[in-house]
């Protein structure tokens, strides 16, 4: 496959111009990149703790990272991963906070549950939409993810508010220690296995059933997959469905996992992040795993670089601005149109 | 009520400016996600080069500048390059938003906000009651919007270049046929485009208020671009659509102050997303096709990348 085999390198080429041209506006800033690079590296891998701290930010970014995998993969611009994802948490935590006498593990798989159920109902009205009326997507999947965001600042500052907060910022309270299901690092055998599992599903899904063929064949051309018998509809429904479920259960997993509580505004760039990682890993599963760990460390160094550094956070959103300005450039289009003869007269 | 009246226009300006650079760029096809992250790069270019220069004008001048390159490298990167267009255009409102909190830290070592005395003239000022309050306190930006968008109209709609870039937009295989570029068209509506959300980044920075800060769009970005899809893209239309969300947004300080007990902020916020939702909705339903721009769109997004 060199065209597989192009993909990946051009892929590779254009984050590194992203990496490139970041490192040289903050060159340009007066930072020295060296200590900087080396801060990463400690960061993200050498320092104590560092590389569970990656993992731990690379699980919600692979989560819904799939979720825009399968979106995109079948032609929806699915890109409100974000609500989903807070809305999923703030089901769970509703349950868990209404609840919090009850059963450590029912509570947590109805919490779980709930979260997964939210996700996919946020995802399926712009999905019902779109598929019934032609709405765009782009548009109804970003309005809900702004909702999304309301909806947590709602609960947080509201019904769900720790009073004896003295923050800045509005939390709730923390959930029971003993729903749980990672210590603070977020990263335990059960998170693992539960992203593991639900990955080589997404997996089998997309490349080994009729269904996800069905998916590929509706994003490359919808007309002719309904042609050949594709329920066009229902392959529309069903995969902002999971779309949307993935993100919410990302939800679930940071609210019992890292999290223990949900703050306004927590992880304000996972579902952009998402999307970023999702184009990188070329929307295959496999690809978007390593993205994932890839963009996770970044998220962790970041966090670990004022130790080392005065770099300032925001160097990060600016870096994955930089990815998704440029990762999704096609090689292929400019050869062609420099080959191809200058037919296009200029205008007055 | 009419302190309400005055800061619907406050809030409404920015929102209009950068909805008529959406209407701008939808007219040629292309579906601006990047308007926010212009804005807040307009916001903070003016206030960074007022504070060095002592000069508001160039500290305008300078952000129209910044806008205008990002914009061509906007263009650049979804035409020539054939990046998606949607992708893309929320990678720079990423770069826009985290550009200018690392500048801020790494030029004037502030983690925050930036102030500055050197704002925009303010026409009439000094009145404290009566009707009067409406238009008291105001930059010289909201008194210049009315004809900035009354020229967009017409150049939109009663000039050839407006005609030709609509043609660009909604047909780009006539347009060609005609001897249009449609290329250069949309290079041309994205640079206007981004004189205008400089000018809107401009206004909510050292028009309404004294100082940059940090996110300080807050999404005014999208509500613009909300604007341009409930004003069916049409200049008057949208500007209409920015004062509404200019209105609610008035609506929603104010029940800050008096009636939170009743309406959370919150959902006075979700007014504007939820109204969207409908009117992309209702423009499916009216028209077979929810966009006019489709073709041109349809020319830069490709599904396979």
């Amino acid at each position: 496959m060199t065209g597989g085999l192009q993909r990946v390198a051009s892929t590779i080429l254009l984050v590194g111009v992203s990496f490139l041209l970041t490192a040289l506006i903050l060159w340009g800033s007066g930072y020295r990149v060296g200590d900087i690079f080396s801060g990463v590296i400690q960061g993200s891998m050498t320092a104590t703790g560092a590389a569970t701290s990656s993992i731990r930010w690379a699980i919600p970014l692979l989560l819904i990272g799939m979720g825009v995998v399968i979106g995109f993969r079948a032609g929806f611009f699915n890109i409100g991963g974000q609500g989903q994802f807070y809305v999923g948490a703030c089901c769970a935590l509703a349950v868990s906070l209404r609840w919090s006498d009850g059963p450590a593990p029912l509570v947590v798989l109805c919490g779980t549950l709930a979260a997964v159920v939210a996700g996919l109902a946020w995802s399926l009205l712009p999905g019902y939409l779109r598929v019934r009326f032609g709405t765009d997507e782009v548009l109804t999947t970003l309005m809900m993810s702004f909702i999304g965001a309301l909806v947590l600042q709602y609960l947080t500052a509201g019904p769900l508010r720790n009073p004896s907060g003295t923050g800045q910022t509005a939390a709730s309270e923390r959930i029971p220690e003993a729903f749980r299901i990672t210590d603070g690092s977020g990263v335990s055998a059960t998170v693992l296995l539960l992203v593991g599992g639900v990955a080589v599903l997404v997996w089998l899904l997309l490349e080994r059933t009729r269904f996800g063929l069905a998916m590929t064949l509706v994003g490359r051309n919808p007309t002719m997959a309904r042609w050949q018998g594709v329920d066009v509809r229902r392959v529309g429904l069903v995969n902002f469905a999971l779309s949307g479920a993935l993100a919410g259960l990302a939800g679930a997993v940071e609210l019992y996992g890292p999290a223990g509580r949900l703050v306004t505004g927590f992880s304000p760039e996972v579902g952009f992040t998402a999307v970023v990682v999702a184009l990188v890993g070329l929307l295959s599963v496999g690809g978007t795993v390593v993205a994932a760990v890839f963009f996770g460390g970044l998220q962790s160094a970041i966090l670990f670089l004022p130790i080392v550094t005065d770099l300032p956070p925001p160097a990060l959103v600016l870096l994955h601005g930089m990815v998704a300005f440029l990762v999704t450039v096609k090689f292929r289009a400019v050869r062609l149109r420099r080959a191809g003869p200058a037919s296009e007269a200029p205008t007055g | 009520m009419e302190q309400i009246l005055a800061t619907t226009l406050r809030s409404a300006t920015p929102l209009v400016l950068v909805a008529t650079a959406g209407v701008f760029a939808f007219r040629a096809g292309i579906f601006h996600l990047g308007l926010e992250g212009l804005m807040i790069t307009g916001a903070f270019t003016t206030v960074a080069v007022a504070e060095a220069t002592g000069s508001v004008e160039l500290g305008i001048l300078a952000a129209i500048g910044v806008c205008m390159a990002l914009s061509a490298v906007y263009w650049w990167v979804i035409g020539p390059l054939g990046a998606n267009v949607i992708i893309a255009g929320l990678g720079l409102t990423s770069i826009g938003l985290g550009g200018t909190a690392f500048a801020l830290g790494a030029i004037f070592d502030r983690r925050g906000s930036l102030f500055t005395d050197v704002v925009l003239p303010r026409p009439v000022s000094g009145i404290t009651s009566g009707p009067g309050v409406i238009v008291s306190e105001h930059s010289i930006l909201v008194w210049i919007t009315p004809l900035i968008v009354l020229a967009a109209w017409v150049v939109l709609r009663r000039s050839r270049f407006g005609l030709r870039l609509a043609a660009a937009g909604e047909y780009p295989f006539a347009a060609r046929t005609a001897g249009v570029n449609p290329s250069i068209m949309r290079l041309q509506a994205l640079l206007i485009a981004g004189a205008l959300c400089a000018l809107g980044g401009a206004e909510l920075s050292v028009g309404a208020l004294h100082n940059f800060t940090e996110n300080m769009t807050n999404g005014r970005g999208f509500i613009a671009f909300v604007a341009v899809i409930f004003g069916a893209w049409h200049p008057i239309g949208a500007a209409f659509a920015g004062l509404f969300f200019g209105f609610a947004d008035a609506i929603g300080i104010q029940s800050q102050i008096n009636i939170t007990e009743r309406v959370p902020r919150e959902f006075v916020l979700m007014i504007p997303f939820v109204l969207t939702i409908f009117a992309v909705w209702l423009g499916g339903l009216w028209r077979r096709r929810s966009l006019e721009a489709e073709a041109g769109y349809a020319e830069l997004r490709e599904p396979d990348y």
